[in-house]
């Protein structure tokens, strides 16, 4: 009976209560959407950081870690393989060379890690032969023996292994993807021409386009001219085992493009066997093995295993190797819900006022109920209720329109290319898909209730001050 | 009458102010921590690493290589030092190398700096570290009698290095009583001799973390090798007189610094620069943007004049990017506040009905009387503002005499990106002014429905309600 009643009082000043609830629906849905945003760019980062970056295990010899010396490798990975493949959770193994070198071109240079692998059992464990860019080599598809790299593309672009050039084919291909007329007979002028950057690129770019015609066509037509020059000398030097410097030429194989450019700048891969034929390593060694799991959450148990199995060597699980990755996802549903809050606590402001209006508007009416024998408790519970009516309609509302927006942009993504390079650098992509778990509206659900009952508090106390008779006499 | 009016409905006024004044509180302390963190930052990078101006070759910046150097030619530096904002040049050259000592190696960035100049901006001498926490200085400190608190914190702080003694006691809470006990013990145990060098010295200063990656100590001998100018190589040892502590954790990491003339030799580039980094007399955004138009004008094609935004334009992306969620945020509260204070307009407008018609039946112009209800809810908006503004800046004063400093691992997430993991509260400025303009903003927005209704009202109608 008191819901009922509850609810039709809600509808008594429908005005009011709209904007209350309008208040409440706006103030849900902006926040739960943010958050949708936030976690879809968080679980973005995650998955690609395992994916392509550090699976869930890492297994190398003591210390190297610290200091990567190319001395202390593991020896007869192989049969450490088997045994940890035999492990019921671990899904698929891989072992990795690492030395930390320089890699040359003709006139660039940049401080790099070389990893050594094993193209078909590294496809087991990452996903990077997946991220090859179209039209950029490929994943190790020469012979067998061959010295070919594949590398970042932010590394190609600084050394100079991705050129920028224009000739007809490309305005062709400009013209088949709906390029206007009037801008390809402008780039005809220097079709033929070569870029050594990007910046060289785009200054001439610049010189026959109009801001506009940038802004919309600008990416595109860069991506068009970009060109990989395929097999160029890459020169890797480093310091051997022997502490003597070695070094070789190397073939530019492929490239790959992550939303991480601190990866793509630092992690060139070459086959295991040209590495270890420079640097004269044995056969069977390697520096990493890693290990990918069916399940992210057997990685607790999985590692506590093989630390008790191989006392002597270091088990790093991926919170280990990137403890913020760990913190910033377990943090995350914290920060959502103090931002929940926060936004709660500012509606609760608009729920009190109206409430404590409410109360007032019907004191005769609050008087009347007591006096014909309702107790407090029931006229407390009455405004109560009518309080939770008010910020949950309002909060469903919100609720659900933020559940569509979410799986409508989720779809596509939702784009801040503006601010690619920033996003990058810090490994998080620009392209994000939103993404909210179900449990986080069971969350807000919860702490919507809880804000209609503490801001009906007041108001009730307020109420039950009222002696009836004083009430009654009110006008 | 407006004031008086507020009071007649005394709750209703205080709920309505004290929202504006959380939403105004907040959004001033979330501005200031923001702003005052950005601006720390870009600090930090500009005067430890890029500086405001630079001068470089056209093509350096997007092609850092060596053969993309510029001749120090006397012309050049008297035209540029012509300019009023200039008050000096500082002579860099820059250029990669990868560092080995013993079986350890990395690519590391060598940056030949005149040791004297060189004080004017990024002060390398300042940053020779003092103290060193190593894990043998731990135990030996705490095998003396020392404070319990003191020994908690250098669990914390182990294998921290410190360029002085105030940032030392800083971090480890050193209590003034204290001191004087204690010093000696840190003098004895954690202090390390450093040396800054000069020019034509064939030595070097390693940056704090990299030297610890690479194993070295004062007197050790690190070897560069790299690509020389003209296609030379280039390949040199030399002993490290110093380690040098760098706020930004990611140059810590891989910077080698050599006296320019024997950094110039290395590369067989003599008397030639990467960059002319500016000393500059005033350094507000404006200031800088008029230098560098005045001297892109006055040099000509192989020059290029860099500010510090192109720079560092990835961490300007970031902390954009930052900046902009943070608005979204702060847009939200205020869009909750704004349905707010509405409800409390329309709920003014519904229970005066009748006051109104009365008033403007016994002769009130409607005008006047929109006046008082737009003055009334100024008010309102006023004293919501100034008890925010009031709270808020002891707490902002506070904290930026306070910076917050994080440590553990949190700490750790802020040094991955190449952070320094502190917060800094920003002092009074224009973020002041905007959030006074938005709540104004919702307050006349919100009045819009009671003014269509007083002039729209029908006196007799609205007596008889």
């Amino acid at each position: 009976m008191i819901t009922k009643t509850a609810w039709k009082n809600v509808w008594r000043n429908r005005t009011r209560s709209l904007v209350v609830i309008a208040a409440v629906t706006i103030g849900i849905f902006a926040g739960v959407f943010a958050v949708g945003v936030m976690n879809g760019a968080i679980d973005q980062r995650i998955d690609s950081a395992i994916d392509n970056e550090i699976a869930h295990m890492q297994i190398m010899a003591k210390g190297f870690s610290l200091n990567n010396e190319p001395g202390s490798y593991l020896n007869d990975v192989r049969s450490l393989k088997d045994s940890i493949s035999a492990i019921e959770e671990v899904q698929a193994v891989c072992d990795r060379l690492f030395v930390v070198g320089m890699a040359n071109t003709a006139r660039k240079s940049a401080g790099v890690n070389i990893i050594g692998i094993d193209p078909a059992g590294e496809k087991e464990v990452f996903n990077l032969h997946n991220e090859l860019v179209q039209g950029m080599g490929n994943y190790f598809g020469g012979e067998k023996g061959s010295y070919g790299v594949y590398m970042g593309k932010e590394l190609a672009k600084e050394l100079n292994v991705i050129r920028y050039e224009m000739n007809d084919d490309i305005i062709d291909e400009l013209r088949s993807s709906g390029l206007p007329d009037e801008i390809l007979s402008e780039f005809g002028s220097f079709s033929g021409n070569r870029f050594s950057n990007e910046k060289d690129f785009k200054k001439k770019m610049r010189s026959v386009l109009t801001e506009e015609q940038e802004a919309e066509y600008g990416r595109s037509i860069i991506e068009a001219v970009s060109a990989f020059s395929e097999r160029a000398r890459v020169v890797f030097t480093f310091v051997d085992m022997n502490n003597t410097q070695t070094g070789s030429v190397f073939r530019a194989g492929g490239v790959y493009d992550i939303p991480n450019s601190m990866f793509e700048n630092k992690y060139v891969f070459t086959r295991k066997a040209a590495l270890r034929n420079l640097a004269g390593f044995p056969e069977n060694a390697a520096h990493k093995v890693i290990i990918r799991l069916h399940d992210i959450d057997d990685t607790r148990k999985v590692s506590k295993k093989l630390r008790a199995d191989y006392p002597g060597l270091e088990v790093l699980s991926w919170r280990d190797i990137q403890p913020d990755l760990a913190l910033t996802s377990e943090m995350a549903e914290a920060i959502y819900g103090l931002f929940m809050v926060l936004i709660l606590a500012a509606l609760a402001f608009g729920i009190v006022n109206t409430m404590l209006m409410v109360v007032l508007e019907r004191t005769k009416e609050i008087g009347m109920l007591t006096a014909i024998g309702m107790n407090k408790k029931k006229v407390f519970r009455m405004i109560m209720t009518e309080s939770v009516f008010l910020s949950l309609t309002g909060g469903v509302a919100g609720m659900v329109i933020s559940w569509i927006v979410i799986r409508l942009t989720s779809e596509k993504g939702i784009n801040f290319r503006s601010m690619e390079e920033g996003f990058e650098a810090l490994g998080y992509s620009a392209h994000i898909y939103p993404d909210i778990g179900a449990d986080f509206f069971l969350i807000v659900t919860g702490l919507i209730i809880i804000t209609g009952i503490l801001s009906s508090v007041y108001p009730a106390i307020k109420a039950l001050k009222l002696d009836p008779a004083d009430a009654l006499r009110t006008e | 009458m407006a004031w008086r009016n507020l009071w007649r409905n005394r709750r209703r006024t205080i709920i309505t102010a004290s929202s504006v004044f959380f939403a105004v509180f907040f959004a001033l302390a979330m501005r200031s921590l923001q702003l005052g963190t950005y601006d720390y930052m870009y600090k930090n990078i500009i005067e430890s690493y890029s500086g405001y101006i630079q001068i470089q070759d056209e093509d350096f910046w997007e092609n850092r290589i060596v053969n993309n150097v510029f001749e120090a030619k006397d012309d050049l530096k008297q035209k540029v030092l012509e300019d009023k904002n200039v008050k000096d040049i500082i002579p860099r050259f820059e250029s990669f190398a990868l560092a080995s000592s013993g079986p350890r190696s990395k690519g590391v960035m060598v940056m030949g700096i005149d040791p004297e100049k060189e004080k004017l901006l990024s002060d390398v001498e300042d940053k020779l570290v003092e103290y060193r926490l190593t894990g043998e200085a731990v135990k030996a400190l705490k095998s003396e009698d020392i404070p319990e608190y003191l020994s908690e914190n250098l669990d914390i702080f182990t294998g921290n290095s410190y360029s002085g003694k105030g940032s030392l006691q800083l971090d480890l809470g050193i209590k003034e009583n204290d001191e004087e006990a204690v010093m000696p013990l840190f003098e004895k145990y954690a202090s390390v001799e450093n040396r800054y060098f000069s020019m034509g010295e064939e030595s070097s200063l390693a940056g704090d973390r990299l030297s610890r990656y690479l194993g070295l100590e004062r007197e050790d001998t690190v070897i560069l090798i790299g690509q020389a100018y003209h296609g030379h190589s280039a390949a040199g040892k030399y002993a490290i007189t110093g380690i040098v502590s760098i706020p930004n954790p990611d140059l810590d990491n891989k910077i080698v610094y050599l006296p320019l003339d024997v950094c110039q030799n290395l590369y067989y580039a003599t008397g030639k620069l990467t960059a002319m980094v500016l000393h500059v007399r005033d350094n507000d955004d404006k200031a800088i943007e008029e230098t560098i138009s005045r001297l892109d004008s006055r040099l000509d094609a192989p020059y290029r004049v860099l500010g510090w935004k192109e720079m560092n334009s990835t961490l300007v992306q970031q902390l954009e990017a930052d900046n902009k969620s943070g608005l979204i945020m702060i847009g939200i509260l205020y869009l909750v506040i704004a349905f707010g204070v509405f409800g409390t307009v329309l709920m003014m407008t519904a229970e005066r009905r009748r006051e109104f018609g009365v008033l403007v039946a016994i002769g009130m112009q409607k005008s006047r009387l929109t006046g008082v209800m737009v003055y009334e809810m100024l008010y309102i908006g006023l004293l919501g503002i100034v008890a925010g503004v009031a709270v808020s800046v002891p707490v902002i004063f506070y904290g930026h005499n306070h910076p917050i400093r994080f440590s553990g691992n949190l700490a750790k997430i802020f040094e991955d990106y190449g952070f320094e993991p502190v917060m800094v509260f920003q002092l009074i400025d224009n973020y002041f002014i905007s959030q006074i303009m938005v709540v104004v903003l919702i307050v006349l927005l919100s009045i819009i429905y009671p003014v269509v209704k007083i002039a729209k009202m029908d006196e007799v109608d609205a007596l008889r309600a």
